[in-house]
Formats: C-alpha cells, structure tokens, sequence
C-alpha cells in the first residue's frame, strides 16, 4: 500500500504541486517568524551581555522597578564619595564609576538623530569598559571623545575632526578615537560618545555625581558573596546587582518592545495556515472525487477502508513532508526579507546573523505535517465511505449534511451571541475574538448551504453579461463545497485586511477628533523622535516660554507607573497654563485640585475600579515606591485620550515622584497681536539649539500619536497580502482542478462553437466571481467585526466607527483583479484542451 | 414513421471531402485513419456512414464539421474550404451552420433543457426565434420538458434535446455522430424518425455516423468505409441490403447490438 501511496503522490505531482505550494508558503511564514524573533533575542541578548562582560557587579540607585514598557527608568545619581566605600569592602578588587546619559551629536551644524539612544557615557577601558578603542585612542582630556565606528563611516567624521555634543549642557569636542562593540562597530540603531568622566558629569551637569559603579570580585571571592557584603556595607538606598542580570533585564525590556511584532508574525503565520489548511483540505477532496473509480477499484479488489484511509493520509504525510522542508528553507529567507519590511516600515530590529534553533524546525515540521494531515482527514474519512459499487455508477453530487448545517447554524449564534454580549451587555472586548471564530467557523460550516444563494446574488452582473457568465455562475454554484472553501479561504485573508484598515482608521480618527476638541493650543512642540516618554530636552521649554511671542507655553510629561502586574502611564501637567491651551471638561472636582498632589482619572477609569473624589489610587513608582494618591477629579474619557493618559498628575507632583527630566510635548499659545508666521519663526530660532524639537501644528501632533497604528497597518497589510496570495493560489487550483473535471462540457461548449476567447472569459469569470464571493463575505466580516470593536473601545474613550471606503474600495479591486490573475493560467489551460480529445472524455 | 421514398434528386453538395488524409501518430505508431477519401454528402438528404469500429468513422465526420484538420485534401463546406480556415473561423462556423448530436455527453449539465436548445444562439448573442423554437420543442415533445435539467431527463429525451440544438440554428447540415449507440431500441427509433422527419419537412442535411444497419437504414443514402477508404455506397438502404454489403466488406463486420 506505501508503495502505491508513493506512486499515487508523484502521478499527481502537478496537481498537489499547488497545495504543496500553499503549506510551504504558510510554513515560510511561519518559520521566518521563529527565526526572526529568536535572531532578535539572541542579538539582543548579546549585545546587553557585551556591555557588562568585564564586570561582576554593579551599584546603582534603588528603584522598585528597573523598566516599563521596554524602557528603562532614569536612577538618581550616585555620591561622588561612593566608589571608595566600595572599594574599602574587602573582596573588591577594582571599583569604576560610571556616568551615562544622553548626547545628541552634531557634525558640521547638522544633529545625526538616529532612530534608538544618542549616548553619551564616561569612557571605561576594557575590561570593565564594553567599547574598545579601534583606532586612535581613548579619550584622555576633556574635550576629547570618542565616536562609534558605524557612526562615524555614516556620518564621515574622521579623527581630529570636531562635533558638537549637546547634552544638557552642550561642548565641542575632538575625535580622538573609534570604537567598536564587541565584535560590531555600535549598537544597533544608536550613536556613542565615550569622554572622560569629568567631561560627562560637566555636559550631564552630574557635579560630581556618577549613574552607576562598576565592581570586579578579587581572585576566589564569590560575586554573590560580596554581593551581599557590599549591600550591607552601604545599606538600603542601592542597589548591588550581579552583571549578568543586568544584561538579562536590558535584553528583557528590550525585547519587551519587540513583543508586539512576535504576536502579529505568529498571528499572521496562523491565518496563513488557517487559509492554506482550506486549500489543502479543498485539494484533497477534489483529487478523491476524481479518485472515487480508483478508490472504489481498490475496495473492489480487496482492500480495506483502513488501507484507503492511510494511503490518502499517506499522501498528505508526504506532502506535508516536502512542504515543511522546502518552507523551512524559505523561512531563512522570509525572515532576512520581513527584517527588511518591518525596517521599511519603521519598525528598525537588529540586525545580524541568524539563529535557526531546533524548536523552530520541530514547529515547521510539526504545522507542515499537521495542517496538511489534519486538513486531509475529511476528505480521508469520505474516501473510505466509497462503496464498491461506486466503480460501476457515476458519483452522485455530495448534498450538505443536515448535521454541518445544525453545526454551522451553531457556530454562527454563538458568534453572534457573543458580539452581542460585548456589545450590548458590556462583556469583555476579547470575547469579540471568540465571536470572530464563531463566525468564521459558522461560515466555513455553513458554506457549502449557502454558497449557492450567494453565488447567484453576486454573480447577477456576471450572469448579465451573456451565457458564458451564466456558466460561470452556474460551475461556481454547482460544486458549492469547493466554491465555498476557496472563497472562504481568500476571505479570510480580505477580513482581516478590512478589520485592520478599518479598526485603524477609526482609532485614527477618533484620536485626531479628541485632539482637536481639547487642544486648543496655537502651537505645539514635540521630539521628532516620538520616543516613549516624550524625549524632549527641557530646554525646549525654558526658552520658548521666555519668547516675547508666546503668551502661554505649558509642558507635558509622561511618567510610568506600576498598578500590580500591569505598567501603565501617566501624565504630569501645570494646573495653572494648561486650562489655556487646553479645553478640559471635568465631570468631578477640577484641574487646580492637582496642586495638592492628587490625581485626576478619566472616567472610564474611576467606573472600572470604582473610585469617586476623595477615594485613593495606590500607585508604585520606580524611584518613590508604592504611594496612594488621592483622586481629585474626574475627566472626560475623549478629553484624557488628547493628553494621551487616563492619569494626570501636577508637575510638582511628578517632581516628588520621577527623576525624569523630559518633557513630552510644550503646548504653545501665541501672545494676542502675533501673527501666525511670526510666532513659527520666533519659535523655530528657539529651537535651534535642541535640533530633535520639532514645530508641529495639529495634524503633525496626532500623526505622531498614530504613528504606531500607521507602522502596524502597514506592516500587517503588506504581510497579509501574503495569506491572499496563498488564497489565490486556492482559486487557481480549484479551477484547474475543476477544468480537469469538466473536460467533456467544455469539448461540448467548443464543439457548438464557443470560441476560445468566450470560454477564457468563462474561467475567468468563474474565478472573478469566487474573488467576488470572498470580497463580499471577507469586507463584510472585516467591518463588521471592525464595528463592533469600536463600540466596544468606545466604552474606554469615545471612538467612531470610520470606514475607509476608498481603502476597503481598493482592497475590493485588488481582489477581483488578482481573482482574474488567478483564473489566467486555468483558463489558457481550458482553452487549449483538444475539442476532440475532450469530446471522447465523457 | 415515412421509411424511404426518394425525394427529388440532390442537385448541390452539402459539403464533400477530396483526397482527405489524416494520419494518428508518428513513425511506426502512425495510423492513418483516413486514407484517400473522397466523398459528396447531398443537400437536403438523410447521409449514413457506416462502417465497422476503427473503420475511420468519427475522424471523417470531425472532418467534414470543421472540428478537426486534415493532413491532405480538402474538405469544401458549401463553397468554403475548411482548410483555409483559422480556429476561431472553424468555430464560428460549427456555431452559425452546422449541427452536432453525439453520442454521450451532449448537454451542459447546468443548463436547462431550453438554455442547452439555444446555446449556439446565445454563444452567437443571437435571440432565438420563438415561433421556431417552440415548433422544434412540440415537435420533438419537449415542450413541457423545456426547464428541466438535463439531469432531470431520460436519456431518449436528451437526445431529442440535442437534435433540437442542432436544428435551432437553422444549420447547413447537422451531423450526428452514434446518436442512438446509447439509447433503448424504442427510444432510438424515435429519435431516428425526428431526423428522418427533418429532412423530409425541414429539408434538413443530415450526415449520421453509425455501426447499426437498423439506424442506417432511416437514410437516404450510406457511405461504407473501410481502414480509413470509402467502401460502397447504397441508395435507398434497407436492412438486408446494408447487411449484405457489410458481409462483403474486407474487415472483419461488427454489427450493432441493437
Ligand atoms: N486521437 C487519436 N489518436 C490516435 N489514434 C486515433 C485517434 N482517434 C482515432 N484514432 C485511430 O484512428 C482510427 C479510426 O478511428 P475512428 O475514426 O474513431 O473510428 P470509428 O469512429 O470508425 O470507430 C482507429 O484506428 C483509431 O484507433
Ligand atoms: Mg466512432
């Protein structure tokens, strides 16, 4: 029977060539995700262990949490006395401090604003140090510095050229030396400025303060053993931690921001497999059917339904086999090629040799072999229904099961039941995906029922069209379990392209609303680099508010902080300018309340964890610990969402709480008599100085809000285009497939004089209308479950459904143009078949 | 059922072959199929080619319907040489002046019974004519079989269904190859009478390919071949005549099972 299996898959090679097509680009995918990530952490971590390779521990200032959202928090400065405590502990053999911070460089009057850290740090010789000098040498004065080589040969700045580092203070200072990092010429995406430690804490304006200290262990002394010496010889307050941890938790917080991409790969992946499994199932059943004389032959013969049975499962075995290994390979690729995409789209990951690890062959293998297996099962279990008999009749069409409708009908109210539930009954939004599934596995159920119905409602303008149309409709519609899984396949791809698109927009959109309601500032500035905290010097400040031009200027800051488990953000703001550039409506207490060291919640936020003003908030910060806060006010959701938290604090507040010295945004308005350009220009001359400040007008401010969703939709769409493809390829197939079938009504159709033209237009048509299908069904999926998200985030912050008509327009002509590139290679096929030969196929 | 009175003498050919060669294959495998035939089918007259199985029946009627090409000779279709044609010409023509009954497999599935009448009109993006239509349908009692799918039909009223296709447009000549090979005595004998009663109201051409000197016999005329030549003809065939020349015949007779 093996023997026979083997012989049977390669007879059919050309025919499965297409699904082994279909599993080897869902395995790609797949895989290069694996990869990706897995090349991502490792780089990482190897970057964060070659930073503190040379050191056993080090000393730094206390905090109760290290990061928050991949971002590490600022520490306080340490006393300048500090180090020879340290090196008074017996068991230490050397003792470096450290100062590190943030430089922005300058060549030639222009800032290199690369899109990761401007760092500026005290120079520390290797070992302890994590940079070597490349050529030239270390910084030994103090208008000396050091630049990274990447920086450099980008940048062509040679030794003894100057620049310019501005950090809060600003110096010129002299290329002495290159350095590298470990075996690379940087870090990834950054720019170094290594100086003498003077030099840092003079352009840090640290006094004699350093960032952290750098212990080595004495030959035989444990590092956890002086570990805990040191901790006790200086008491709480600092914080001693093994280097090795260190490295561990910056490659933790790094990755941390990368986290989100992993999730939308696999999810990616998964619906690509989603969409590969109905094309190889579809296959599978296609090729039994045409099978059924030989299978019925076989049965005849002797051979048992548990021999059937394997040998149709054997074939997908071998295909999936072949998929898994081709795909893996492929992986390699698609991972350097979805590096490169996700750069593309401003989304920079590491760059740097790849890591293929054992579990990402074993998943390849295992999702290769499991979907094609798995997919092949039913179509298996229907070959083994074949009766003997069947050799001698013709197979009768399969009509739908009465008990796939029941479940189907099932699968759909439950989905129905559950959107339901989110959306009048306030069930929790996640329950939405529960309803996607519902609905998709209602629909896949169902299909076969229904396709039919929908395949003459949607082909009506194709039926116009003439008698080849009318075909068209009617081959679609005759073989309703095909039609359906194909079109359900591309769907399903469109349905996510549309939920994404619109889900986008609306947030978009919703977001640029609440902005314009409530910031009614003249101006506003912003770091061009729209880092997480703001990243905008608070000079920017200092000078702007002291601009004859500017009536009121009043900052905002972001600050993170710890509820549980959960990190979340909050906003400091000034009680007193705000209300000027701002219009806020509280629903309790009021903004000036804040002075007292409260806090403001957006109502969303007060409704979910019950507090009213006068009830508390336990918060824990970084650098202060757990402190509750009492809650002052209450804000508008819409109006929170403008100052992008659900948690506003005074700035004083945030003084007492943060070391953080950045601002995030200066809200600007004009004095009364200035006009418009006048005030740009005065503002701009400020800004000189701090090159990353950017002048932004509205639109500019909330597309740096929405960057993010713009990155993400790209990305996504780009990378589901490739689940359609795989869909596409399914309509390719199926008509082949259904040509090969239907040879003999096409000899007919020739014969009585179709030409080939009217019968090219016939398959294509065919495969037009099955694109048609998975639009409509896909697009209506998308937005509907699109616009029941909305409604259900509404609760959080008000947000209004838009539909991007012209995108949804666009995504609805790529598919029917790509449903015609499909039916291309089918319909050369049909037209070329011989009348005669296909006369003599009954 | 009118068996045979001969009609007026045929004055114009419907279509005839000249010298016609078509060879199967290549080097020792080739077989010609047909080999030198040179044949006149009259207008207006009930045509039978007959002939033992492998005798080059089907290939001379693909032939002469344009559905095929010829390696030498000619093949003259009113006055047009088929040679001359491009594909999509041929096409056409089959569409626009030539009928087709075959022997299995001669509807669309998905089509009813009506939409598979007026194919060749729709392909053509022609209205069908109604009153016509509707004298084909009641003559060959379809009438209230006319949305029915062919599924729907017994076998003896598909092929009624496909005479009606090749007659609704009007065609120059209607060939049929073994319309009766799959059909119950009684079911061919009907059959056989629509396409003798279309010659004889209609003035139908018509050119029937089969082995069954009973189905032979509804015509006016057979043409015998033989390993790809003509053979004889017959006019005013009755059974035993066919028979009796069959029993001549150089290759070894197979008669129909009917
Ligand atoms: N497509 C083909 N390829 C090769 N040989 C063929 C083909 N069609 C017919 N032949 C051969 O040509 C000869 C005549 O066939 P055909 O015209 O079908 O005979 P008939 O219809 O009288 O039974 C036979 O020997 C047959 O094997
Ligand atoms: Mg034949």
């Amino acid at each position: 029977m093996w023997r026979l299996t083997l012989r049977t898959t390669l007879a059919r090679r050309a025919r499965l060539a297409l699904t082994l097509l279909a599993v080897v680009l869902g395995v790609t995918f797949a895989t290069g995700s694996l990869i990706l990530t897995d090349t991502s952490g490792r780089l990482l971590d190897d970057q964060f262990r070659t930073a503190t390779a040379g050191v056993d521990l080090t000393v730094r200032d206390a905090v109760a949490f290290d990061s928050a959202m991949g971002v590490e928090v600022t520490r306080d400065p340490l006393p300048a006395n500090l180090p020879e405590r340290i090196a008074a502990v017996p068991g230490v053999a050397a003792v470096r401090p450290q100062v590190r911070g943030q430089g922005l460089l300058e060549v030639d009057g222009t800032a290199v604003v690369p899109s990761g850290p401007s760092v500026l740090a005290s120079w520390v010789p290797p070992p302890l140090g994590a940079f070597t000098v490349r050529s030239g040498r270390p910084p030994a004065a103090d208008d000396e510095v050091v630049i990274d080589e990447d920086t450099a040969r980008a940048h062509r700045i040679g030794l003894g050229d100057t620049v310019t580092v501005r950090a809060t203070d600003t110096g010129r200072l002299r290329v002495v030396g290159l350095a590298g990092f470990g075996a690379r010429g940087g870090l990834p995406n950054s720019t170094i400025a290594l100086v003498t430690l003077p030099s840092a804490q003079r352009l840090l304006r640290l006094g004699s303060t350093v960032s952290e200290v750098a212990v080595v262990a004495a030959p035989g002394v444990a590092p956890d053993e002086l570990r805990d010496r040191i901790s006790v010889a200086l008491g709480a307050g600092y914080e001693v931690t093994p280097s090795r941890d260190i490295a561990a938790a910056g490659a933790a917080a790094a990755r941390d921001q990368l986290s989100w991409l992993q999730l939308v790969l696999l999810a990616l992946a998964a619906a690509a497999l989603l969409v590969g499994a109905f094309l190889i199932a579809n296959t599978f059943s296609i090729v039994i059917t045409q099978r059924t004389r030989e299978l019925a032959l076989l049965r005849a013969a002797g051979a048992t339904g548990g021999q059937v049975l394997r040998s149709v499962l054997g074939e997908a075995l071998l295909v999936g086999l072949a998929a898994s290994t081709v795909g893996l390979g492929l992986g390699v690729a698609a991972a350097t090629g979805i590096r490169n995409l996700a750069g593309a789209f401003g989304v920079p990951l590491p760059e740097g040799g790849l890591v293929l690890t054992a579990r990402t062959v074993l998943v390849a293998f295992a999702v290769g072999v499991v979907v094609t297996v798995g997919s092949a099962v039913g179509p298996a279990r229907r070959a083994v229904a074949v009766a003997p008999v069947a050799a001698l009749r013709d197979a009768a069409a399969a009509r739908t099961g009465r008990l796939r409708v029941i479940a189907g009908a099932l699968a759909a109210a439950a989905g129905l039941a559950a959107t339901t539930a989110v959306l009048a009954a306030g069930a929790p939004v996640p329950l939405l995906g529960v309803a996607a599934l519902g609905a998709v596995g209602g629909l896949a159920l169902l299909g076969p029922a229904i396709t039919p119905i929908l395949v003459r409602l949607v082909g009506r303008p194709l039926a116009a069209a003439g008698v080849t149309g009318r075909l068209a409709n009617e081959s679609a519609a005759r073989t309703p379990r095909r039609t359906a899984a194909t079109a359900l396949a591309l769907a399903l791809g469109l349905a996510l392209i549309s939920f994404m698109a619109v889900l986008g927009t609306s947030v978009k959109s919703s977001v640029r609303q609440s902005y314009a309601e409530v910031i009614t500032a003249d101006h506003v500035v912003e770091s061009a680099r729209n880092e997480m905290l703001g990243g905008l010097s608070p000079m920017v400040y200092d000078r702007v508010s002291r601009l004859p031009e500017v009536a009121v200027a009043s900052r905002l800051r972001y600050g993170h902080w710890r509820d549980g488990e959960a990190t979340q953000a909050l906003t400091a703001v000034d009680p007193a300018t705000l209300p000027r550039v701002a219009s806020l409506h509280f629903t309790a207490g009021n903004l000036a309340a804040l002075d007292g060291g409260g806090i403001v919640l957006a109502e969303h936020v007060a409704r979910d964890r019950g507090l009213a003003v006068g009830d508390e908030l336990p918060m824990t910060f970084s650098r202060a610990g757990t402190r509750s806060l009492p809650v002052v006010g209450l804000l508008r959701d819409g109006d929170a969402r403008a100052l992008s938290t659900d948690y506003l604090i005074s700035l004083d507040t945030f003084a007492r709480l943060y070391s953080e010295e950045m601002d995030a945004s200066v809200l600007i308005r004009t004095a009364e008599g200035t006009g418009r350009a006048a005030a740009e220009r005065a503002i701009k001359a400020a800004l000189a100085e701090t090159p990353t400040a950017q002048l932004r007008d509205q639109a500019a401010a909330v597309a740096g809000r929405t960057q993010m969703i713009d990155q993400v939709l790209g990305l996504v769409t780009v990378l589901l285009m490739l689940a359609v493809l795989i869909a596409l390829l399914g309509i390719t197939n199926t008509l082949a497939l259904s040509i090969t079938e239907r040879t003999a009504e096409i000899g007919l159709l020739r014969a009585v004089g179709m030409t080939r033209r009217q019968l090219r237009w016939m398959i294509r048509g065919e495969a037009v209308l099955v694109a048609a299908l998975a639009s409509v069904l896909g697009i209506l999926l998308g937005v509907g479950f699109a616009a029941a998200t909305v409604r259900a985030l509404g609760r959080d912050a008000p947000t209004v459904l838009a539909v991007p008509a012209g995108r949804l327009l666009l995504v609805l002509a790529v598919a029917l143009a790509a449903g015609l590139l499909a039916g291309l290679l089918p319909a050369r096929r049909a037209a070329r078949l011989d009348v005669l030969a296909a006369i003599g196929t009954p | 059922m009118t068996m045979s009175t001969a009609p007026a003498p045929a004055t114009t050919v419907a279509v005839q072959a000249r010298d016609v060669v078509r060879t199967y294959g290549r080097g020792d495998a080739a077989v010609r199929a047909l080999d030198g035939v040179t044949v006149s089918v009259p207008a207006g007259r009930f045509t039978a080619i007959m002939g033992p199985s492998g005798s080059g029946k089907s290939t001379l009627m693909h032939a002469l319907a344009g559905l095929d090409t010829v390696d030498a000779g000619q093949i003259l279709l009113g006055g047009t040489d088929l040679g001359r044609l491009t594909e999509r010409q041929r096409t056409l023509l089959r569409r626009d002046r030539i009928g087709f009954v075959f022997q299995a497999f001669n509807l669309v599935p998905t089509l009813t019974a009506r939409e598979n009448i007026v194919l060749p009109l729709t392909l053509a993006g022609r209205r069908p004519d109604a009153e016509h239509l509707a004298h084909l349908l009641a003559t060959l009692g379809l009438t209230d079989r006319s949305r029915h799918r062919p599924g729907e039909l017994s076998g003896g009223q598909q092929q009624r269904v496909a005479v009606a296709r090749a007659l609704v447009t009007r065609p120059e000549i209607v060939f049929a190859d073994e319309p009766t090979g799959n059909l119950d005595s009684q079911a061919a004998e009907t059959l056989l009478g629509f396409l003798r009663q279309a010659v004889d109201e209609l003035g139908q051409t018509i050119v029937m390919v089969t082995h069954d000197p009973h189905a032979a016999a509804y015509a006016d005329r057979v043409v015998f071949l033989a390993d790809g030549r003509i053979d004889g003809e017959l006019d005013a065939p009755t059974v035993p005549a066919i028979l009796s020349h069959m029993a001549r015949l150089t290759a070894p007779a197979a008669t129909g099972g009917n």
